[in-house]
């Protein structure tokens, strides 16, 4: 747990740097979509409002159209004509009430004409609806529609919006259309038609078809002069603010009908029937209202996509570090001494290729061990073997010189005793190279010493040899006991000044042969005793004590050990100046069963 | 355990993702106000004809709550002198704890103590058109009434200049409000060394001018008057012109009702001063909503008047301050 938190970790750096990648990703991938999704609602919500703004213009061009159709029939019904010709019948007022007669029905059909007009060249006015009072302070003459239409008698003046004060306290806005009355006979200007468009039609239409919730439309004419403008209030006193100038500038140009200055778009659409331009204002934040929405939906898409492909890659990482963790922890049982092996793991092929290289690696490294282990043991053995079969030279001289001094001094007896007491010794000795020969065998081996020995010392120690008849037949490890008498003689008593004892006993116990060679020479010292006895003593060369004592005694016990394992050996007993038991174990019947 | 630590740190990074991204958007949307409760407004009178003042200052009011899209209440009295009621449904109104509250006081001094009790209760508190005796509203939009009775004054003066000594009366509407106060101080400022017999109220009704009026005109020689508001200019006017002495009575008015504007075109009225309501409605919300944002307001803000006479009553750029649309509703 602490080591997977550590940035060391292989999980911890695939997670961290997938999760970081996959943070910058998505951030990324999320502001391109965001600002892509803008665009495009930007870009639609532009194309229908254009599409809106070309619908507006048409409904009004075809509005005003329609209006200068009825002007052109009005002008030349022959009543209008001769009224104004001043040709009229008399009484005078029915041929008004005649008039007006005609004209009220196209006020009845048409809603949306205010009033139909006309005036003879003074200024005298006759209105359509008889019920209205003309008003007598307005000035007819210096009306802009009357003095344009007189300048341009063939041609249909449209006004922009305006307030009509024809009527008494009536001050209504409207659109008018006005057009000189030529004479159909002598062509001469006869007067002035006015038609006055309830201008509530256009401001109607301006502001249904708008886009957004602060969407407006206005029209301007040629000059920048407004025909209409939805807070015409604001705008005059200059709290509104229109860019005229660009609009304008745009419209001359006639380049691309749009403008924007960063907050609001102006789509301009110029109307050819009336000269005037329809203005289409889309605020920036009209466009995508349902801000709050997007926003969530996209950071919520986010969060998701984010913890969908978070826990994704915790599983692959995952799936990838816990086999390496299980392989890391069988590798770590090595430095235990262990060679466990992985077996069957449940990861991707590479890992599992990697655990079974590593099985075959530690199982040719157990099979070597093994090997290793055997070959020592072996090349002991040799070592051994060859140190048992030399023959002591000092021995072996020593002997022969006594063999020579005896036969110097004829005693034939003690030659013949001692020679063949020598060939014995050495003929069980070599035993035709086996190592594991009958006790009995060894008994004689151990005899034909004692004998040669006794010879040499005359009278120095006695000796005697009880062992078990019943042993005879039972193997041994060839001369296991010679080494032992040997040094009970040289290290026990040789050294000693009273008459030495050595007893050569051999009992079983169990399956157990137990042989003991008891002195009752100087003995050890307690340390040297605890020495010999513990398996772990290194014997080093330079030590004197163990070329004086306990070389051949060491030597035994390894073979024993080599040959009938661990729990067999020697095991040494000495008081100092009292005596030593050196006990030899070694299994019944060779260990065979 | 370990699972679950991971989780919890790729949830940690998930929602810090989330609020990066939010935040984002958010800065990358334009900001706006956002209130549960509509802005309450109330104003002088309920008795609102169509295309008076007060219709064309609700106008204003809506196109700038359209604009800035919150929503307003519009309440107050029946009548401008129903000052009690007033305070009555100001103190229902803050009880119901609004963001903002818009007034037009009908009491230049009643209505302090309702004001501070709002100003306790951490509402703050606009004044359109007519203001309070109180530094307490965080911002005033009115007509500044002094510079319009200045305005009126010099008209009347530049008319009189051919007759020596001229004598001149005062019609106001309402003694205590703020606004006849101010236009009649403008009014004496412009005329000051001038023979000004005296100052009238009306109480806001036409009939009590036109019988004023009739009286003034009985008992003194006038040469000229200065109504200060349309009430007053209409009584006022309606007597001129049944007198027959509209020229030798300089009337200059206040405010353009149609009649007004009717009178104007006869030249009974020779002169109005003309307040700019559709401006003075929308200024309003549009401060109202700027303060709720926190942003800086003015203390006051003059919406400017017009002084109008025969010569630009048709002028382009006036002719929508004179003659409002008539459907805005």
């Amino acid at each position: 747990m602490r080591n997977s938190l550590r940035f060391g970790t292989l999980g911890s750096r695939i997670y961290s740097f997938f999760i970081l990648f996959i943070f910058g990703t998505i951030i990324i991938l999320q502001l391109v979509a965001f600002q892509f999704t803008i665009s495009t609602v930007q870009n639609t919500t532009i194309e229908s409002n254009k599409t809106l703004l070309g619908q507006l213009t048409r409904q009004i061009e075809s509005y005003i159209e329609d209006m200068e159709h009825l002007s052109l029939a009005v002008i030349e019904a022959e009543e209008v004509q001769t009224y104004l010709r001043g040709e009229a019948p008399a009484p005078l007022p029915v041929y008004t009430k005649l008039i007006q007669k005609q004209l009220g029905t196209y006020l009845k059909a048409r809603e949306d004409i205010k009033n139909i007009y006309f005036s003879d060249m003074v200024g005298n006015i006759l209105s359509a609806d008889a019920s209205v009072e003309i008003n007598q302070y307005a000035d007819v003459l210096n009306s802009q529609w009357f003095t344009s239409a007189v300048d341009n008698p063939s041609e249909t003046i449209l006004s922009g919006s305006y307030v009509q004060n024809l009527i008494t306290e009536d001050y209504s806005w409207v659109t008018s259309i006005s057009r000189g009355i030529v004479s159909l006979d002598t062509g001469t200007l006869l007067g002035v038609l006015l038609v006055d468009l309830k201008f509530d039609g256009i401001k109607e239409l301006c502001q249904s078809m708008v886009t957004g919730r602060k969407g407006y439309n206005f029209i301007i004419d040629d000059q920048g002069v407004y025909v209409f403008h939805p807070t015409q209030q604001l705008v005059y006193s200059g709290v509104k603010d229109e860019p005229l100038d660009e609009i304008l500038e745009s419209i001359h140009s006639g380049e691309d009908n749009t403008y924007s200055d960063g907050e609001k778009y102006y789509f301009i659409n110029d109307s050819e029937t009336t000269g005037w331009h329809m203005v289409s204002v889309l605020y920036e934040d009209d466009i995508i209202t349902d801000w709050q929405y997007v926003q969530i939906s996209f950071a919520a898409i986010g969060l998701i996509l984010f913890l969908v492909v978070g826990l994704v890659t915790n599983r692959i990482t995952r799936s990838i570090t816990s086999p390496v963790k299980k392989l890391q922890k069988i590798m770590k049982s090595v430095d235990e001494g262990e060679f466990h092996l992985v077996g069957e793991i449940h990861a991707t092929d590479e890992i599992k290729e990697l655990a079974h290289d590593y099985d075959i690696m530690v199982t040719r490294i157990r099979e070597l061990m093994h090997e290793n282990v055997k070959e020592q043991e072996l090349k002991r053995k040799s070592d051994l073997k060859a140190l048992q079969a030399q023959i002591n030279p000092h021995f072996l001289y020593n002997t022969l010189d006594s063999i020579i001094w005896m036969a110097e001094m004829k005693q034939h007896r003690e030659v013949v005793l001692m020679t063949s007491a020598l060939s014995k010794l050495m003929r069980i000795s070599i035993s035709k190279g086996r190592e594991i020969i009958p006790i009995k065998d060894e008994v004689a081996h151990v005899e034909s010493y004692l004998t040669i020995e006794e010879m040499r010392y005359k009278g120095k120690y006695d000796s005697e040899i009880l062992i078990d008849p019943e042993l005879y037949e039972e193997m041994t490890l060839k001369i296991t006991l010679q080494p032992l008498v040997e040094n009970a003689i040289y290290h026990g008593i040789k050294e000693s000044d009273h008459k030495g004892l050595i007893q050569i006993i051999g009992t079983r116990e169990k399956d157990t042969i137990v042989l003991k060679v008891i002195d009752n020479g100087n003995g050890m010292t307690p340390e040297k005793v605890k020495m010999l006895n513990s398996p772990y003593t290194v014997y080093e060369d330079d030590q004197p004590w163990v070329n004086l004592r306990g070389m051949g005694v060491r030597n035994v016990h390894e073979r024993i050990q080599l040959y009938f394992g661990e729990e067999y050996g020697l095991h040494c007993e000495s008081l100092l100046g009292v005596g030593t038991t050196i006990t030899v174990r070694i299994p019944v019947r060779g260990g065979v069963r | 355990m370990k699972n679950w630590f991971v989780l919890l740190l790729s949830f940690m990074a998930a929602l810090i993702l989330f609020f990066v991204l939010t935040i984002f958007y958010e800065q990358s949307t334009p900001q706006k106000l956002e209130l549960d409760t509509p802005i309450p407004i109330v104003l002088k009178s309920r008795m609102v004809e169509p295309m008076e003042f007060w219709d064309v200052v609700h106008r204003g009011i809506y196109e700038a709550a359209k604009e800035y899209g919150i929503d307003v209440k519009i309440s107050g009295p029946l009548y401008e002198k129903e000052i009690d009621q007033q305070i009555e449904i100001v103190e229902a109104i803050l009880n119901e704890h609004p963001p903002l509250l818009v007034l037009s006081a009908t009491d230049y001094v009643k209505l302090v103590s309702t004001v501070e009790k709002a100003d306790k209760m951490g509402i703050p508190v606009i004044t359109i058109d007519s203001g309070v005796d109180s530094d307490i509203p965080v911002s005033f939009i009115a007509t500044d009434n002094i510079a319009a009775g200045e305005k009126a004054g010099l008209e009347l003066l530049r008319l009189l200049e051919n007759k020596e000594n001229p004598k001149i009366a005062i019609v106001s509407h309402i003694k205590e409000a703020a606004s006849a106060i101010d236009r009649e101080a403008g009014v004496r400022k412009a005329l000051a060394g001038e023979n000004i017999v005296g100052t009238w109220y009306c109480d806001v009704e036409e009939d009590r001018a036109y019988e004023i009026t009739k009286e003034l005109i009985d008992t003194y020689d006038l040469d000229g008057i200065v109504a200060l508001n349309e009430v007053s200019s209409l009584g006022v006017a309606r007597a001129v012109d049944e007198y027959q002495v509209k020229d030798a009575l300089v009337v200059v008015a206040f405010d353009n009702a149609i009649r007004e504007l009717a009178f104007l075109e006869s030249g009974v009225i020779k002169a109005t001063v003309v307040q700019r309501p559709y401006n003075m409605g929308y200024m309003t919300v549009k401060i109202a909503v700027d303060y709720l944002k926190g942003e800086d307001v003015p203390d006051f803000l003059d919406t400017q008047s017009v002084l109008i006479t025969q010569e630009n009553m048709f002028q382009r750029e006036y002719q929508e301050l004179l003659y409002p649309f008539s459907n805005a509703e």
